[in-house]
């Protein structure tokens, strides 16, 4: 009898250990290609036009990037774009804006941005006249990339950057406006006190 | 009175230092229009110098900074060439200049076989490119015959050349061997930066 016990606590000890490591490795397969997976991103096209609406902040404020893929330190830099797209997600707004030529809308830019895992709004400028634009965006764009530019929710320029950003000090501008921007909020969302009010309350 | 003094020394050396910032960050990278240059030698690819005074035309000199890799420039180097050759006639001579740390000597020399028809310079440690401060290729620069800088920026509006609309720097040169003055003397290139070496702080 006793034997019986001990094989059968052998097997039952087998089984739960096999039916762990099927549910385990069913499992790892799984979030291993959810992790793979990730879906290209979609190259919106803009003119000289559709980029003015594009660059006006929507209650947030707004960070752009302008790069191209044959651009190096473009391509240096954008890890640390991706990494600062993460940690403000939902606070502010960030789009980057490729200015390489419209035949890499579907291929160069959108395969770079899948390997860099960006979820940023990504454009891609087409313009008869780049030297416009450049003028048009910021007097601090000479013409060369990377430049990243960023507004405050009423559409001032808080920061602009020609060649690879500083990490800091675009954060540090980040969270000022974020400050602000919450302080603002807080002042409009208190009610001035009503002393009739108060006094009703009070009875 | 002792500590009115020690106020109005601190004031002083306050404003002396953001006077003295201010100048400075204006001054650095920076070469206004009218700005004149002296004669500068550098050597070409295969080590020769030279100096601008020998390779100016008559009518000046027209610099053009330029790079191995740089996509805009090759997409340039037609138009380049085609206003080098039909401006050479009336005067203007082409320098080409490279200054990216990133392309050596090597690549330069293999570059420009057979590509342009003009002299260029290798910009070593980026002291040209820091002294007219150029971060584009390609980017240019227009010196008239005393050497004062008369245009700077974009060859034209469009780096394609489907849709050129501006030739910026076609109507500079026309402007000037017609004897006015020159309407836009001052455009944003469009380009690759140029990859300067790293200084040490001093």
């Amino acid at each position: 009898m006793k034997k019986v016990f001990k094989v059968f606590i052998t097997l039952a000890i087998l089984s739960v250990s096999l039916t762990t490591n099927l549910f385990a490795q069913k499992t790892n397969s799984t979030s291993s290609k959810a992790s793979t997976v990730f879906i290209t991103p979609k190259v919106t096209k803009v003119d000289e036009i559709t980029i003015k609406e594009i660059l006006k902040p929507k209650g947030k404020p707004l960070l752009v990037n302008f790069w191209a893929t044959w651009c190096v330190p473009c391509r240096e830099e954008f890890p640390e774009l991706v990494e600062i797209d993460k940690e403000y997600k939902g606070k502010i707004d960030f789009i980057t804006i490729s200015l390489d030529d419209l035949a890499e809308i579907n291929r160069d830019v959108p395969k770079f941005l899948k390997e860099m895992k960006a979820t940023m709004p990504a454009y891609l400028l087409r313009t008869n006249d780049e030297n416009a634009v450049i003028s048009s965006i910021s007097k601090d764009w000479q013409g060369g990339l990377p430049f990243t530019i960023l507004y405050a929710e009423n559409g001032d320029v808080a920061h602009t950057r020609q060649g690879i950003i500083k990490v800091d000090i675009v954060k540090n501008k980040l969270n000022s406006l974020l400050k602000a921007g919450t302080a603002k909020k807080n002042t409009t969302i208190k009610k001035p006190c009503d002393p009739k009010k108060d006094i009703k309350i009070k009875n | 009175m002792k500590r009115k003094s020690i106020l109005f020394v601190a004031l002083l050396a306050v404003v002396t230092f953001f006077a003295s910032t201010n100048i400075s960050s204006a001054e650095e990278g920076t070469f206004p229009i009218g700005s004149k240059l002296d004669n500068v030698t550098m050597p070409d690819p295969m080590g020769k110098d030279y100096s601008l005074n020998d390779l100016k035309g008559k009518n000046g000199s027209l610099i053009v900074f330029l790079s191995v890799q740089c996509p805009v420039v090759k997409q340039y180097d037609d138009r380049i060439n085609e206003i080098a050759n039909a401006y050479k006639e009336k005067g203007i001579n082409f320098i080409g200049v490279y200054s990216n740390r990133t392309e050596p000597v090597d690549a330069v020399r293999e570059h420009i076989k057979n590509l342009y028809k003009f002299p260029v310079w290798i910009d070593k440690n980026n002291v040209f490119a820091d002294k007219l401060g150029a971060t584009r290729t390609p980017e240019v620069y227009y010196f008239n015959n005393n050497n004062i800088l008369d245009y700077h920026g974009a060859i034209d509006n469009d780096r394609s050349g489907t849709n050129i609309t501006k030739p910026f720097l076609k109507n500079a040169f026309n402007e000037k061997l017609a004897g006015k003055e020159i309407t836009e003397k001052e455009t944003r290139a469009f380009g690759c930066t140029i990859k300067r070496i790293k200084k040490e702080k001093m």
